[in-house]
């Protein structure tokens, strides 16, 4: 037998030739810091140091660490914190954390090398991002990274000394934070899906007995109630088994027997006519959703479901304008197609859940973004009593809308491990959550916008097709009646249905698709109008956050120095987007902020998906009663706390923010109260006496509304919809648990590109993105959050698409080499600003930054180009195929 | 036999450092036994004959290549290529005969799920399917590029393999000419690569590698280039260009070759010869942008290779 010394300790290493050596230090030693990501080298997740050199664990066989020395992220800075852990921990250069022991790993050993041989120079970021380029984070972290690496290299953190902005800071960078993934009971049984094979078909037969007849295979379990499947991938069954590979090996010895029905696949052909039709009137209800709320009535013909067009307003006046313009030829008249492509969430840390019975009680631990919502769907659908179901969420790696809902992964453990009593984890492998775990639908956008003579917005026209695939209810056209008023829009959503898997809500639902179209013909009437397209922007936009945003932007040097007219290989152009999303917060929120031993604990039931929940929190707190954060216990992750908000639609901080405030007043007066002796006069610290020889107090308080004296031009976005908004802003809170509050959260950026005509390539050199959010609660956060949305944006418009067989409907792209997120090196300089005001009337003055700042990031980039070589790029991603064919005057394949 | 079955390897496969295979095994492309290849001196590290030419054990791993300052001196295409290719992570583990030997990345072959010729099936998914990422020069029955940036750059150096039973193969021995699409190398079954053998550099040669990708870092090339020449008085004296990406094997560009040798380094010339980098090109409905990608990058790596 053969061992490896890992961490100081020898260890047996086991025969199997197929054996890696992430399943070693991940499920025999139990080190859980080392995650297992994409599984094919691509990401980083998985690197430990083999003989004191970062390698990928996940396709390192176990045996080749015979005789080696080997050290996972729990040995680095075992004894005490590696200066690169105290850096990102300063910096925060995390998010999730789900990638951060990967880059820990790394960018410890490259500071080690770097010391040994260059000192305390700084490295650039062009060698940070060479090292490190192996590495992935779907938070978009980078910014932080390059920062803390440089420093640590620098010597600026050899000291003992540090403070993280992000409480849990420490967890994450030590590899100790326990995700879902990690959760492991004793006797837990491993559970996988059978997914269909077939893009449409009805399932005749189906024989499970094979299954249950293998040796090691202790449950099966049908999830699908239909016989029919209308997507590749569509769950059948699921089985539970000792290990993954037995649970696999019950997965082949199910036999199906498939009546292939005809199939359609994709926007252009599930629009056709004489397409199949995936959904029948009596099964439109399995339908899936791809928005943030429930969606309205819509007339649904075949496959294409629409138009849903409530916010058009006047649209027979824009049809007649329209096309009196087109006939007259009207050079202001703007019309352009626009497509996008379908974006997967890509979240580092896979759908996951471990569910356990014991008695009557359910606890699962779960990879969710609404803990306490996700309870109450488990007690409907298993009929199980409230209070007997809990679910947990320490941390959450990353979820961006796929994670707001119960999933297949939870209803599958939760069945399994009723049947097979006893405790079952099912994590969803990278091809799954690349295919049939959300995404946000391509769409294909038809903009026609027409100027007045004098130069204000008459009229505007956005039709918009989404690829919706298995699942209905996209907004993309409508979202653009809540900017640039005209005299009349038209506005006109449709589902185009087909049998691939269902989109989900996707950071923004339909916000960036939007504005990629209307952002660049904004742009192109500036063009023919002759005027600044900043200026343009101020004259059409009378939102007072932007308006504050755009005389920010025109000030800055890269827009006022921009140069017209480029030619040779390289070209540079300067772009500018706005973006808004709408101001949610939750209604029945609760808060508990109280004393117990001596120290002041908050809780709720809501969960940090890597948006830093626990710090904003922690930092109100501690500013309150004039203590430091790491001093608060904040209790979430955890739906038997008080119902906490869910984290989606960028409502969480506004959400627990004014009831936080709310209970610690009260909290304070009855500390007062029941006080004996009051703090020594003088005292720099009343508030840590008064706690200290407090008696233990509980206060809980409810999300209130909002205060109704708003500055000038604040208001609802909705109402400036008229009645049809009332109506929307009623049906979001009575359907959804949703209000829609006063003043629009906004973001302004401006991009500067350079394109490589010969090669196609496009470097984004810096981006500025302005934000009006109202008063910052965490700053090292929501500038965290602020770059990471750009990140994400940039990797929207210029690398990430699905790609299909046009046939078969199998997803191409379900490995994280063929679906292409940025990484570090891709990232440019990100300079952000925060615009604080115009929250004046939301306790906190704070409202959600992380869709806003996404929504702009793709037309910026594609206005920049066309300022670069002149030509308008209609479709993301900004390939180098695209960009070639652009310059080449042709269509890209 | 199910669809699964068909899509399946079940012949014992050889494991060098696994970074190919261990993927495949994960997903299940891969079923057969695995025959791990111990080093031996003959088949790891780099040996220098006294005229300067090297040989390179076929398990010495890309990170060592990368980091050998006398084959950055004597062979700098073969280094960059060696810096260029995967991550950090994988070159550290990964050997120059698995680089050489290993799988297509063809996104069916890789889907354990779909049949294809390289998996025993009876024709290409990707020809009549989506091959956004295939090839150009469409040379034989499979579209999927060769995936070896090391053979690309080996090809540029005329270089020699020696196998367990044959020695002296070029890259064209060793891969074949693309028209046989069950395959992604002519190694008879269980025979093994031992090592490369280079000849020595010649005098005042210099050399570029560069791959054209989307992102910065880290990502398989669209198109790559490996040129090596002798210039002297302005003159190339010898020009050799091998590419990648683009073709079901590794290609020389004899055209742009020729159009070069014994002509001027100006800009002009560098530009005309460029445009023959395309000759013999086949495209696939989606793959008409490698062209002028390929014509871009040739011109740019030779331009810089003469300046």
């Amino acid at each position: 037998m053969s061992t490896m010394t890992i961490n100081g300790r020898v260890e047996a290493l086991p025969d199997d030739p197929d054996a890696l050596l992430i399943d070693v230090v991940r499920d025999q030693l139990r080190l859980t810091g080392t995650k297992l990501v994409c599984g094919a080298g691509v990401c980083g997740a998985c690197t430990v140091l083999v003989d004191g050199a970062p390698v990928a664990s996940c396709l390192m066989p176990a045996q080749a660490a015979a005789g080696k020395s080997v050290t996972s992220v729990e040995g680095i800075g075992a004894a005490s914190l590696h200066a690169v852990q105290k850096a990102f921990m300063a910096h925060d250069a995390l998010q999730c954390g789900f990638c951060t022991p990967g880059f820990i790993v790394e960018a410890a050993a490259f500071c080690d090398r770097w010391r040994a041989t260059k000192g305390t120079a700084v490295p650039s970021r062009e060698e940070i991002g060479a090292a490190l380029s192996g590495h992935l984070c779907r938070c978009g972290a980078y910014d932080g990274i390059f920062r803390a690496v440089a420093d640590a290299c620098a010597g600026r953190f050899d000291g003992n000394d540090v403070a993280a902005p992000r409480i849990e800071a420490r967890d994450k960078v030590t590899g100790a934070a326990k995700y879902t993934v990690d959760i492991r009971h004793d006797g837990q049984l491993e559970g996988v899906i059978l997914r269909s094979r077939e893009a449409h078909a009805r399932i005749t037969a189906l024989d499970l007995a094979p299954a249950r007849a293998l040796s090691g295979v202790a449950a099966v379990a049908l999830l699908a109630d239909d016989r029919v499947v209308r997507y590749v991938g569509e769950p059948i069954a699921a089985v539970a088994a000792k290990d993954r590979k037995s649970a696999l090996a019950a997965l082949a010895a199910i036999n199906v027997t498939y009546e292939r029905l005809p199939a359609v696949i994709g926007l252009d052909a599930g629009r056709k006519d004489d397409a199949p039709v995936v959904f029948d009137k009596a099964s439109r209800k399995r339908a899936g959703n791809v928005s943030e709320a429930g969606g309205g009535p819509a007339p649904w013909k075949q496959n294409v479901r629409g138009p849903t067009a409530a916010f058009s307003q006047r649209a027979g006046k824009v049809r007649s304008w329209v096309n009196e313009a087109r006939q007259a030829g009207s050079p202001l008249l703007v019309e352009a197609t626009f497509r996008t492509g379908t974006q997967q969430h890509t979240c580092l840390e896979p759908h996951a859940a471990v569910a356990r019975f014991v008695g009557d009680r359910l606890t699962v631990h779960a990879s969710s973004q609404w803990v306490f919502h996700l309870k109450e769907q488990i007690a409907k659908r298993f009929k199980l009593d409230h209070d007997k179901v809990r679910v947990i969420a320490d941390h959450v790696g990353g979820g961006f809308g796929s994670k707001s809902s119960m999933g297949v992964e939870t209803i599958a453990a939760i069945e399994l491990a009723r049947a097979a009593k006893a405790p079952v984890r099912v994590a969803y492998d990278r091809h799954e959550e690349l295919s049939v775990a959300g995404y946000r639908p391509a769409a294909e956008v038809k903009v026609a916008l027409l100027p007045s003579e004098q130069g204000s917005l008459k009229a505007l026209s956005v039709t918009a097709h989404a690829d919706t695939g298995a699942a209905i209810n996209s907004t993309i056209a409508g979202l653009a009646r809540l900017i640039y008023p005209a005299e009349a829009k038209a506005l006109s959503d449709f589902d185009v249905i087909s049998n691939l898997p269902p989109g989900s809500a996707f950071r923004g639902p339909g916000g960036p698709p939007m504005a990629f179209a209307v952002e660049q013909a904004v742009d192109e009437a500036a063009r023919r109008l002759k005027v600044d397209p900043i200026a343009l922007r101020k004259r059409w936009d009378p939102d007072p956050n932007r308006q504050r945003l755009y005389d920010w932007a025109a000030g800055l040097d890269v827009w006022r120095n921009r140069k017209a007219g480029q030619s040779g290989r390289y070209r540079r152009g300067v772009g500018v987007a706005t973006g808004y999303w709408l101001y949610l917060w939750q209604p029945k929120v609760k808060v508990e902020v109280a004393v117990r031993g001596g120290r002041i604990i908050a809780s709720t039931a809501t969960q940090d998906i890597g948006t830093g929940t626990r710090s904003v929190i922690a930092d109100a707190v501690a500013r309150e009663f004039d203590l430091e954060p790491h001093e608060i216990e904040v209790r979430i992750g955890d739906s038997s706390l008080p119902e906490g908000p869910g984290s989606g639609g960028s409502r969480v901080t506004a959400s627990v923010l004014p009831p936080t405030l709310l209970a610690i007043r009260k909290l304070k007066a009855a500390i007062l109260d029941q006080a004996t002796r009051k703090p020594a006069p003088g005292s720099n610290a009343p508030w840590r006496e008064l706690i200290a020889r407090s008696a233990d107090i509980a206060v809980t308080e409810t999300r209130g509304e909002d205060g109704k004296n708003t500055a000038p031009g604040v208001r609802s976005p909705l109402r400036d919809a008229g009645f049809i908004g009332i109506i929307f802003g009623w049906m979001m809170r009575r359907f959804s648990n949703i209000v829609v509050g006063a003043g629009v959260p906004s973001s302004v950026q401006v991009i500067e590109v350079e394109v490589d005509t010969w090669l196609g390539h496009v470097r984004v050199l810096n981006v500025h993105t302005g934000l009006a959010v109202g008063k910052v609660a965490a700053p090292a956060l929501a500038h965290s959050q602020a770059c990471g949305s750009v990140i994400q944006g940039l990797g929207y418009a210029l690398y990430e698409a699905r790609e299909l067989d046009p046939i078969s409907g199998d997803v191409l792209t379900a490995g994280m080499e063929d679906y292409r997120i940025p990484g570090i090196s891709d990232t440019p300089e990100i300079n952000v600003h925060f615009d604080e005001a115009g929250f004046d009337h939301v306790l906190g003055n704070s409202v959600g930054i992380g869709e806003v700042a996404t929504v702009p990031t793709s037309p910026a980039v594609a206005n920049a180009i066309h300022d670069a070589i002149g030509v308008r790029l209609t479709e993301i991603p900004i390939r180098p195929d695209r960009i070639i064919a652009a310059l080449k005057g042709r269509t890209a394949a | 036999m199910s669809a699964a079955a068909a899509a399946t390897i079940t012949a014992p496969e050889f494991r060098a450092a696994g970074t190919d295979l261990s993927e495949r095994r994960r997903s299940g492309v891969s079923r057969g036994p695995i025959v791990d290849l111990a080093a031996t001196p003959d088949t790891i590290g780099i040996t220098w004959a006294a005229d300067g030419a090297a040989r390179i054990g076929a398990l010495t791993s890309i990170a060592a290549i990368a980091s050998d300052a006398r084959i950055a001196q004597a062979y700098p295409g073969i280094a960059a290529a060696a810096q260029g290719l995967a991550t950090p992570q994988i070159r550290q583990l990964a050997t120059l005969g698995g680089n050489l030997a290993q799988r297509s990345r063809c996104w069916y072959f890789r889907n354990p799920q779909i049949g294809c010729l390289k998996k025993g099936g009876t024709d290409c998914p990707a020809r009549t399917g989506n091959h956004l990422y295939h090839v150009a020069f469409d040379l034989g029955p499979c579209v999927a590029p060769h995936p070896s940036t090391m053979a690309m750059a080996l090809l540029a150096y005329d270089a020699r393999i020696t196998t367990d039973r044959r020695s002296g193969l070029s890259i064209t021995d060793l891969l074949g000419d693309g028209s046989n699409g069950t395959a992604d190398n002519l190694l008879g079954s269980g025979e093994r690569i031992q090592r490369i053998e280079l000849a020595a550099p010649l005098a005042g040669e210099r050399a570029l590698y560069k791959r054209a990708i989307s992102r910065t870092h880290a990502e398989w090339p669209l198109v790559e280039v490996c040129v090596r020449a002798v210039i002297s008085g302005g003159t190339f004296e010898q020009v050799d260009i091998a590419a990648g990406g683009i073709a079901p094997v590794p290609l020389r560009l004899a055209a742009c070759e020729a159009a070069l040798k014994g002509k001027p380094t100006d800009a002009e010339t560098v530009a005309r010869a460029a445009e023959l980098a395309t000759s013999g090109a086949k495209p696939l409905p989606m793959t008409g942008y490698k062209l002028d990608l390929l014509k871009g990058l040739v011109r740019d790596v030779v331009e810089r290779l003469a300046g």
